[in-house]
């Protein structure tokens, strides 16, 4: 009943400047400028973003610890994830890491790069380089494939979010319109007992 | 792939003792089948349920009173259209399709809540609705934010923060109307004596009969039972109804004075599979209206498809 979908891209946000980029979700679009418009409508209806990073899912290299130590070897290079017509020339990669199994809002988020020449060599060269024993879930791609917004795109993008309080809760003042209601009707009781 | 060659057991009681340590699943890590299935039905159920919930409300968008209430409830649709995103997306990383999710809801064969499948009569409904329908939602999703599988409880954090907005501006209209004209108050009362049953289903079926709780809280996917979040619902929302000088409809409401719970009459579980089989007042309008979307969305599709034909990837000249 559908037509087909859309590539699906992986989305990394900034909430705010100093902050890692970290990954929050998917959107699907036909092309990455596309996506960065989806991820900000999708991601960005609140006051809470500096940057937008979006990256097609294919181009991304996971693996959890779990993989990692069943695998013990790195077999990326040949398998599916070795891209058609690799140039074998040495690359720019980012890495992205989780480093917390428990806590909820621990996310895949960015930590630095790698030089390689396969998404397996970055791989195995991000697990050294940022090795960490709390780390369960690593990400790598190359930097050509990221489309990133641009400080220009702040102020038609994100700025426009920072206006509406009316999105945020604490703008209905609730409890202390129910506190108002609840001594309105005590008061009511109390005059209800003195007569 | 090695961990084929292992034992399927050996394979059950590391995640299940991975579970037990509370360590979040992460997609590519090994899971049972089972696991995998029961997120797949939960996570799509919930996306159409914010999908479809648009519908109710969003039928108020042109009658809104004042232009602040309007842009409040675009926001709040805005959301819930947002929030059907998280979660097609958490769907997606267990390995089902957008598009076969879209195309179940779109033929009618997937489930969405069931209270989505009743009319919006008034203006007071959209208060109503946030504070009962998304106030009980919050609670299913505060508790699903600690489950077990990552993109899942992820997805609910960010959810549940954005529930809060609009649990919050359905109280305050109705804290508003009930102090409003004794005409408002009467609309708002009409409101609540219609919304309080399909908002108590909400829940789910009584624990004794929910044929899935079981699994479902040894792998942490859900770690309290329906009857507990209904119960505490229930709780909550009598004290500020009482507060408020509004009445629940149900004649056998009562205090359990030992057990500190307001207990509910029975509810008519009967009508909830009734209105989930597509009997109820709006489950055909609902679809047909989703379906309508998607068809009159066809043309902009199309054209995206053809610009991203005659521009590939690097060819961009600007």
């Amino acid at each position: 009943m559908t037509d087909s979908q859309w590539p699906r891209f992986e989305v990394f946000l900034q909430d705010r400047e100093g902050h890692s980029h970290r990954n929050v979700g998917t959107v699907h679009a036909s092309d990455s400028e596309l996506a960065l418009q989806n991820a900000r409508d999708v991601f960005v209806r609140r006051p809470s973003c500096q940057s937008l990073w979006v990256v097609p899912a294919t181009a991304i290299y996971a693996l959890t610890k779990q993989e990692i130590r069943e695998n013990a070897g790195l077999s990326a290079d040949d398998s599916e994830q070795q891209p058609k017509n690799a140039d074998l020339d040495v690359k720019s990669y980012l890495v992205f890491q989780k480093r917390n199994q428990r806590r909820t809002m621990s996310y895949v988020e960015y930590v630095g790069r790698v030089d390689a020449a396969t998404p397996g060599q970055a791989m195995a060269g991000a697990i050294t380089a940022f090795d960490d024993p709390s780390s369960t879930v690593w990400w790598v791609c190359p930097a050509s494939v990221v489309a990133r917004s641009t400080v220009d795109d702040v102020e038609s993008m994100f700025t426009p979010a920072t206006e509406k309080a009316y999105r945020m809760p604490q703008h209905y003042r609730i409890i202390q319109q129910m506190l108002e209601a609840k001594s309105r009707l005590l008061g009511k009781a109390d005059i209800e007992q003195d007569a | 792939m090695s961990e084929t060659n292992q034992p399927e057991t050996g394979n059950l009681q590391e995640f299940e003792a991975r579970i037990k340590r509370g360590e979040k699943v992460e997609p590519g890590d090994w899971m049972p089948d089972t696991y995998r299935q029961q997120l797949i039905r939960m996570i799509s159920q919930h996306a159409h349920s914010e999908i479809v919930g648009m519908l109710p409300e969003g039928a108020w968008i042109t009658r809104a009173p004042t232009l602040q209430r309007k842009l409040v409830l675009i926001a709040k649709v805005q959301d819930e259209a947002g929030h059907g995103q998280y979660l097609y997306h958490a769907a997606e990383t267990l390995g089902i399709s957008r598009e076969t999710m879209l195309d179940a809801l779109l033929s009618g064969q997937a489930k969405y809540a069931s209270v989505f499948n009743y009319p919006t009569l008034s203006w007071a409904d959209i208060g109503v609705i946030g504070w009962l329908v998304d106030g009980a939602a919050i609670k299913n999703q505060t508790m699903l934010a600690q489950c077990s599988y990552g993109p899942y409880s992820r997805a609910m954090v960010r959810i549940s923060a954005e529930e809060g907005f609009h649990m919050k501006q359905g109280k305050e209209m109705v804290i508003r109307y009930a102090q409003g004209t004794s005409k408002q108050k009467a609309q708002v009362q009409d409101a609540i004596n219609r919304w309080w049953w399909p908002t108590l289903m909400m829940f789910g079926l009584p624990d004794a009969v929910s044929k899935h709780s079981d699994t479902l809280k040894r792998w942490g996917i859900k770690t309290r039972s329906n009857d507990t979040l209904r119960q505490e619902f229930v709780n909550e929302m009598v004290a500020d109804l009482n507060t408020l000088g509004l009445s629940i409809p149900d004649p056998d409401l009562r205090y359990d004075q030992e057990m500190e719970n307001w207990i509910h009459g029975p509810i008519d579980w009967d009508e909830f599979w009734r209105v989930v089989n597509g009997a109820g007042p709006c489950n055909a309008e609902r679809l047909a209206t989703r379906r309508k979307a998607h068809e009159e969305g066809q043309w902009v599709r199309e054209a995206v498809a053809a610009y991203a034909h005659k521009h590939p990837p690097g060819s961009h000249d600007d």
